[in-house]
Order: C-alpha cells, then sequence, then structure tokens
C-alpha cells in the first residue's frame, strides 16, 4: 500500500514542476518529466510539458483508488482521509522545498501564508487565492472562487448533492497545503469545505508556539 | 585540539555543530531589510574557513574550506551552495525519503552528487 502511494506523489510532483514551467499542451499525447528526481541540476534545461488532462485524471482517479483499496469497513472514511492527506503533505513539503529557492526569507507567519496564496497557488492552479481572512490569532480561510480542479465537475441531482460528493478530493489540496506550511516551519491542522462549486474554502489553524 | 586521531571526521562534526550557533545569530532578522539566504563567512579557525547558508525551510548547510593562498570570492561561495541546495532538493522530491524521519540521509546518488561537487576543480566551482 505504502508503495503505491510513494509512487503516485513521485508522479505528481514533476507535473507540478511541469507546469510551473512550461506550457499546458492539452488534448494531446504527454511527456511526463522524469521521474521522482523530476528537477535537474543544469540551468539549460528545456521545460518538460505535461498534459493537465493527465494531471486531473490522475487526482480524480487517487481518490477513487483510496475507496477501493481501503478494506476497513469501519474506519473507511478516516483511512482514507489520512492517506490521501499524507499524500498531499509530502507533495506540499517537495513544493515547497523546490520553489521558495531563489527567494528571500520569510519574515513572520503571515508572510508564509501569503506565500501560499500567491505563489504556490498560481504554480498548482495557475491562479492566486480569491480572498484571504484571518483573525490574527492563528486561524486563516482562503477562499477560491474557481477551484480549478472542480471545473469539470457536476452531478445530475444539483449542487449541493455535488458539494457533499466533492469534499474527499479536497483532502488532497488540504494536505498539500499542510506540507506547504510545515515544511516552512509552520504547524497546522487544515480544513476545507465547500458550499457550491467551483468554490472552495480552506481554513488553517495554526498550533501556538 | 588533537581531535583527528581518535576519529578523522570528528573535527567537521564539531565545526558543523559550533557553525549552527554562529547561523541562528546571523539568522535573526531585522525588520526592514528582505533577509538573504547566503549567509557568508561565519568565523575562521586555524587553517579553515566556514560558510553557511540556510534555506527557506530552514535547512542549514555548512561548507568548510581549508584556506587558499588566493582570495575566495563571494559568487564562488553563493553558485556552490546552490549547486548543493539543487542536490537536497533533489533528494527531498525523492518520495521514499521522509522529510520528517529526523535521519541522516542514506542515498547513494546524494552522496555521489555531494562528493561529486566536493571533488570540483576552482574552474567548474564559477560556473552555476
Amino acid at each position: 500500500m505504502s508503495v503505491l502511494q510513494t509512487a503516485s506523489s513521485a508522479i505528481i510532483t514533476p507535473f507540478f514542476t511541469s507546469l510551473a514551467s512550461g506550457d499546458e499542451v492539452q488534448g494531446s499525447t504527454s511527456n511526463i518529466g522524469g521521474g521522482s528526481n523530476g528537477g535537474n541540476m543544469s540551468v539549460n534545461l528545456k521545460p518538460t510539458h505535461v498534459n493537465e488532462s493527465c494531471l486531473e485524471f490522475l487526482m480524480m482517479e487517487m481518490v477513487d483508488l483510496m475507496y477501493r483499496t481501503t478494506v476497513d469497513s469501519e474506519n473507511d472514511k478516516e483511512a482514507v482521509y489520512y492517506k490521501l492527506e499524507m499524500l498531499g503533505y509530502q507533495v506540499g513539503q517537495s513544493l515547497v522545498e523546490r520553489f521558495t529557492r531563489d527567494r528571500p526569507r520569510f519574515v513572520d507567519t503571515l508572510d508564509v501564508v501569503k506565500f501560499i496564496c500567491k505563489d504556490l497557488w498560481s504554480i498548482i492552479f495557475k491562479k492566486q487565492i480569491d480572498n484571504l481572512k484571518t483573525n490574527h490569532r492563528g486561524v486563516y480561510v482562503l477562499q477560491d472562487n474557481n477551484f480549478r480542479w472542480f471545473l469539470r465537475m457536476s452531478t445530475e441531482s444539483g449542487s449541493e448533492a455535488a458539494a457533499k460528493r466533492s469534499v474527499p478530493y479536497l483532502w488532497f489540496p488540504c494536505g498539500l497545503i499542510r506540507g506547504a506550511l510545515a515544511n516552512l516551519g509552520v504547524v497546522s491542522v487544515v480544513i476545507a469545505e465547500t458550499n457550491s462549486l467551483p468554490q472552495c474554502s480552506f481554513q488553517i489553524k495554526i498550533a501556538k508556539s | 585540539m588533537n581531535l583527528t586521531n581518535s576519529h578523522p571526521d570528528l573535527k567537521f562534526h564539531y565545526i558543523a555543530h559550533t557553525s549552527c550557533d554562529f547561523i541562528d545569530e546571523r539568522a535573526i532578522v531585522s525588520g526592514s531589510e528582505p533577509a538573504d539566504t547566503y549567509l557568508g563567512l561565519l568565523y575562521t579557525m586555524e587553517d579553515l574557513a566556514v560558510y553557511g547558508y540556510v534555506t527557506n525551510t530552514k535547512v542549514k548547510f555548512v561548507v568548510v574550506l581549508s584556506i587558499p593562498d588566493a582570495v575566495i570570492k563571494n559568487t564562488d561561495i553563493k553558485n556552490l551552495f546552490k549547486k548543493i541546495h539543487n542536490v537536497y532538493i533533489n533528494q527531498v522530491c525523492n518520495p521514499f525519503y521522509n522529510l520528517d524521519g529526523k535521519k541522516s540521509i542514506v542515498s547513494k546518488k546524494f552522496i555521489e552528487s555531494i562528493d561529486a561537487i566536493g571533488s570540483m576543480s576552482s574552474d567548474e566551482v564559477v560556473s552555476p
């Protein structure tokens, strides 16, 4: 089981790296950037092009996979949540390691959260977070009004049912945010909720030091 | 200080530990200016110069050089740290590496890359 998870995160990190560095090539055969060592030491690296549809299919299938392969029926939801979130956690850590390389250092926690809202979101979803709210006591709410991975999701029974069914697809992005924060030195808990697709919001609770 | 007889690398472990204190001193960010990742020359000891570099993810790199006769340029050391950082990033992106595990890195590829950087001639150091 753990091999499956590490293999999935091995494929996902180069996807994001390529999306950041190159353009998307919709609807054509893709060229997936090399394995687990997605980066390269030389500066003259041509950006690897990756099909964004592949990434969306991978995300969809990943949630499905976790449900299919989790045998324990009692703790089903917890186990699936844990697996998807930890997957996102590790990918978030790697992403942050790679993309904070040439930046000046962060001043405080708000700086870190702003980095996530602007830079990290642009890398993964090609847009920034639409709304950031904070109570200045360690709780931040990030709102995305047009969540990229929800753009092609719908059900025949209307938006409320769709919102309920889309919750597992938010667990991986939760882990992504938590991993990114953790590697930058901020311990947190991230909860996601959605009222109507494609809008969703992530609530970050930062542990008191 | 005669540590080299008991264990050849012990001296460098000692240097690395004392460097941590120096790095913590230098890394305190003053409010107005944006902090840089390269910390420059930390200190010198006998015939060794110690340089420090801290990443945004709070990982510290320490480079210990024996002081040559020629002057070492800051840009050379910065490029050196850039290469080390790249190798480290590749290691972290390896899904089989647990970042929170608190174990030292045992990957062969990582060790080989770092050794390759260490044995680079001075001409190669200049190019990023």
